[in-house]
């Protein structure tokens, strides 16, 4: 690499760390500054709040797309998600759960 | 340290266990980009490097294919920026259940969009003093399988995907049901469930249309304008919806 493209990358690198870390110190000095008034949850802007688990449904939304998006993919997507599910609402643990939907999405791909 | 968390494994532990979902996602798209960048000219090690430094998924490979489609280097460093804006909202959403600890703004490099769904959903969940042994445990597997899978991606990431081409299609749907699990139980009203249906299905579509790198916050603001939406259909119908 060039000296002008690690100048980039490491522009880049110190860009996404801060992005990442400066409303990190923001939040906090506006809970110490709340501290007393206000629990944790109250300090934080209501649209905030909002917006946190939004994201988590839209990186499941373009999760969901399969790596190769044709209709054996997509059967094997529906069915992973129903056996997620099934297994969730049965045991409301973390890891078999998701071991449950990767079997069932390999096992419709590999008959597929 | 309490007497229920004495019993408990080591926090870290438990952290790199919940962790482990993450990797039937991370390496396969971490040996994707070790070999999609040396494709693109560069060596090994600065795609292992890059995989370090930067440690942002789509924007690596925007990055790398910008770099090599002779981009100029200002609109590489913006376009790269723009696509991580996303990370803004993440720290603050956690940061009601994070310790005092001055480690907190470095673990901050390690705040991926997966990272932060599995932190959001777990930290409020656990005792105070088990919190930074648990991100640290969760986010340093995390961070360390995606720099490995890009140096494996990197060396001998051609011959990986012709031995095994299936096993790089199944594994990433780990990541999405770890997602499911994690969003599964914020169904709790009719109100959250609309919004969060949208942000799946608009974040669906948009990457389904080839605009992945817009998917995430669009599909979230979206998401937030149905929230906001139902509240004021309701209130001007006088229901309650929570």
């Amino acid at each position: 690499m060039s000296n002008a493209l690690w100048l980039a990358m490491l522009a880049t690198a110190l860009g996404t760390l801060l992005m990442r870390l400066l409303p990190l110190l923001w939040m906090r000095r506006r809970l110490a500054r709340l501290d007393g008034d206000d629990d944790g949850l109250d300090a934080m802007p209501q649209w905030l709040g909002i917006l946190g688990p939004l994201m988590i449904a839209a990186v499941l939304g373009v999760s969901l797309v399969p790596t190769t998006a044709d209709a054996t993919s997509w059967l094997a997507t529906a069915i992973g998600v129903a056996a997620t599910l099934a297994v969730w609402w049965k045991l409301r643990s973390l890891g078999w759960p998701v071991a449950a939907g990767v079997a069932a999405y390999g096992v419709v791909m590999l008959l597929g | 340290m309490s007497q229920a968390s004495q019993t408990l494994p080591r926090p870290w532990l438990t952290g790199l266990r919940e962790a482990i979902p993450l990797l039937g996602g991370y390496v396969p798209v971490a040996i994707s980009f070790g070999l999609i960048a040396t494709q693109a000219g560069f060596s090994a090690w600065e795609a292992v490097l890059i995989s370090t430094l930067l440690y942002a998924g789509a924007a690596q490979f925007l990055f790398v294919g910008m770099v090599a489609a002779g981009s100029p280097l200002w609109l590489v460093v913006g376009m790269t920026l723009l696509i991580n804006l996303r990370h803004v909202v993440y720290a603050p959403n956690i940061a009601p259940w994070l310790t005092t600890s001055r480690w907190w703004p470095w673990l901050m490099h390690g705040l991926t969009d997966q990272i932060f769904a599995l932190a959001h959903s777990r930290l409020p969940q656990m005792p105070a003093d088990r919190r930074l042994g648990w991100f640290t445990g969760a986010a340093l597997l995390a961070w360390f399988s995606w720099i490995g899978g890009t140096a494996l991606g990197a060396v001998a990431g051609e011959e990986l995907t012709r031995r095994w081409p299936l096993l790089g299609e199944v594994m990433p749907f780990a990541m999405p049901a770890l997602f499911l699990v994690l969003l599964a139980p914020r169904f709790t009203s009719r109100r959250w469930s609309l919004a969060l249906f949208s942000s799946i299905a608009i974040a669906l579509l948009l990457n389904v249309f080839g605009l992945t790198n817009a998917a995430i916050p669009l599909a979230a603001i979206c998401g937030a304008a149905c929230f906001y939406l139902v509240r004021s259909g309701t209130t001007a119908r006088g229901d309650r919806n929570e």
